[in-house]
């Protein structure tokens, strides 16, 4: 049951904007701590509207925990906002 | 007489769906047992639970503390709504490419009605490509089952032949055959009531089911035209082809705490009656009555309900019938529960009173309050006395409806 950690945590993200049906894909991204995380798999994106604001959603994982990514399209922020190891 | 055209009727179901939306999402959970639960503690109740941890006994509506003893390792994860809706949307999505009749039937179904349009590819082709399509438009943990049927009631048991990816097709000539294979209770509509009813006059499969006559299911099984809908439906003619209006709204909770006062669960059901308006004018409906339930932890069940001569819509009014009748709810309370009944629709029966303009104010009112909510998301406006529940009263997705998602 305390597997999962709700964050709100800023964090620096490098995305590539491509084409195709996904075309936003988080690549890495680096938290407070300096710590750099590499992307191995997106499971799902989707845009959450929190009123009329579009937070876009990228549930990926490194292979060792699953995490939650939260885009502001109208701050144009990233924030780290679950972290889940499930062990 | 088995109805002798060309199935035309889809199934479309993705099972166990919010596990498999999940195990979608969270790589790491793939192949793994895991129950979706709307609360995360020991006591919650199982809402959708994966194939891996069905395989190991694990059921819909079992707590979590006892599904954790059947699969040891199992995974709860909390339900996540917008994740849903969004699923939920895609499958719109890919299932509306294929026909304008489309029906949703809830979250994870829908039928694709193909009569009337001569010129489409052969179902079978169109059922592989949605399966396909959901894993290239969702992802690769998707899986759906597809069934296809002369009428909705046998696409829908096509669909569930082979769970979780299966495609199977009924027609009137392997419609005995699969009969054949399957218990009273594994056809749709036949719980335990039904089937202790059929069973006792004998018909204990589906193939006596089949071949019972109509006069029997509609005189002695059912006492009611529900029987010859039977005799027709399980032969693949349409019955069901029919849209049930609203007749009520509501919502419930189990209580997080059995030790909260008094103070406490009258400002949960005060956030309920909150939620319960949202729904209601979200469908513009207004209602005419108030049903309140109790449910204890000494498993009593206790309700109230009231009728008002007047329509009503706003929360405030819901909430004030609402907490009148619960003051005679008995102590001990586990779960509570309220609902708007004798609905009524449209701007026709929002009328003005004639001495009084109690009415207008509260129409601007709540006008005002639903148009910030939806422009800063929910709950950006609500009563100071719900404060407390919004902490631990979460938005959680009806699974048999689609009217609010």
């Amino acid at each position: 049951m305390d597997d999962e950690l709700y964050l709100n945590e800023r964090i620096k993200v490098v995305v590539s904007f491509g084409d195709g049906l996904n075309p936003c894909r988080p690549i890495k991204f680096k938290r407070l701590s300096g710590r750099e995380i590499n992307v191995k798999e997106i499971g799902l994106g989707y845009p959450n509207m929190s009123g009329r604001k579009t937070i876009h959603i990228f549930d990926v994982t490194d292979g060792q925990a699953d995490y939650r990514l939260e885009f502001d399209s109208e701050r144009l922020t990233w924030r780290l906002t679950r972290e889940a190891d499930h062990v | 007489m088995y109805n002798q055209e060309v199935p035309l009727l889809m199934h479309v179901d993705l099972n166990s769906a919010f596990a498999s939306i999940e195990q979608q999402s969270r790589p790491l959970l793939r192949n793994r047992p895991i129950a979706v639960v709307n609360r995360r503690t020991v006591n919650t109740a199982i809402v959708t639970a994966s194939y891996e941890a069905k395989a190991l006994g694990v059921k819909v509506g079992m707590r979590f503390s006892e599904a954790s003893r059947l699969a040891p390792g199992l995974v709860a994860i909390e339900s996540d709504p917008p994740k849903y809706r969004y699923v939920y949307r895609k499958l719109v999505a890919i299932l509306g490419d294929y026909s304008p009749r489309l029906t949703m039937k809830s979250i994870d179904e829908g039928v694709l009605d193909f009569h009337g349009f001569t010129n489409h590819r052969p179902l079978i082709d169109i059922g592989y490509e949605i399966k396909q399509r959901l894993k290239d438009e969702v992802g690769v943990a998707m899986r759906c089952n597809v069934g296809i049927g002369p009428n909705r009631f046998l696409a829908k048991t096509a669909a569930g032949l082979h769970k979780p990816d299966g495609l199977d097709i009924i027609t009137s000539e392997n419609l005995r055959a699969v009969y054949g294979e399957l218990d009273l209770t594994d056809l749709t509509g036949i719980a335990k009531h039904y089937d202790q009813r059929l069973r006792a006059v004998g018909i204990d499969t589906p193939i006596a089911f089949l071949d019972a006559d109509e006069k029997t299911l509609e005189k002695v099984v059912f006492k009611s035209i529900v029987g010859r809908h039977w005799y027709v439906r399980l032969r693949g003619f349409e019955v069901d082809d029919r849209e049930f209006s609203t007749k009520t709204v509501g919502r419930q909770y189990v209580l997080e705490d059995r030790n909260l006062t008094r103070r406490e669960i009258t400002a949960r059901l005060h956030h309920l009656c909150e939620s319960v308006g949202f729904r209601l004018r979200s469908q513009d409906k207004l209602a005419r009555g108030v049903f309140v339930y109790v449910k204890t932890i000494d498993h009593q069940y206790w309700h109230a309900s009231r009728m008002v001569q007047m329509p009503f819509y706003s929360d405030t009014s819901i909430n004030s019938l609402a907490q009148a009748l619960f003051v005679n709810a008995p102590e001990g309370i586990k779960e509570i529960g309220v609902r708007c009944y004798g609905l009524c629709g449209g701007d026709d029966n929002k009328q003005l009173g004639l001495f009084s303009d109690d009415i207008v104010r509260e129409l601007g009112l709540v006008g005002a309050i639903d148009a910030i909510n939806y422009r800063y998301g929910d709950r950006t406006i609500h009563s100071a006395d719900t404060l407390s529940g919004s902490r631990v009263i979460k938005q959680k997705i009806p699974f048999g409806s689609t009217r609010y998602l």
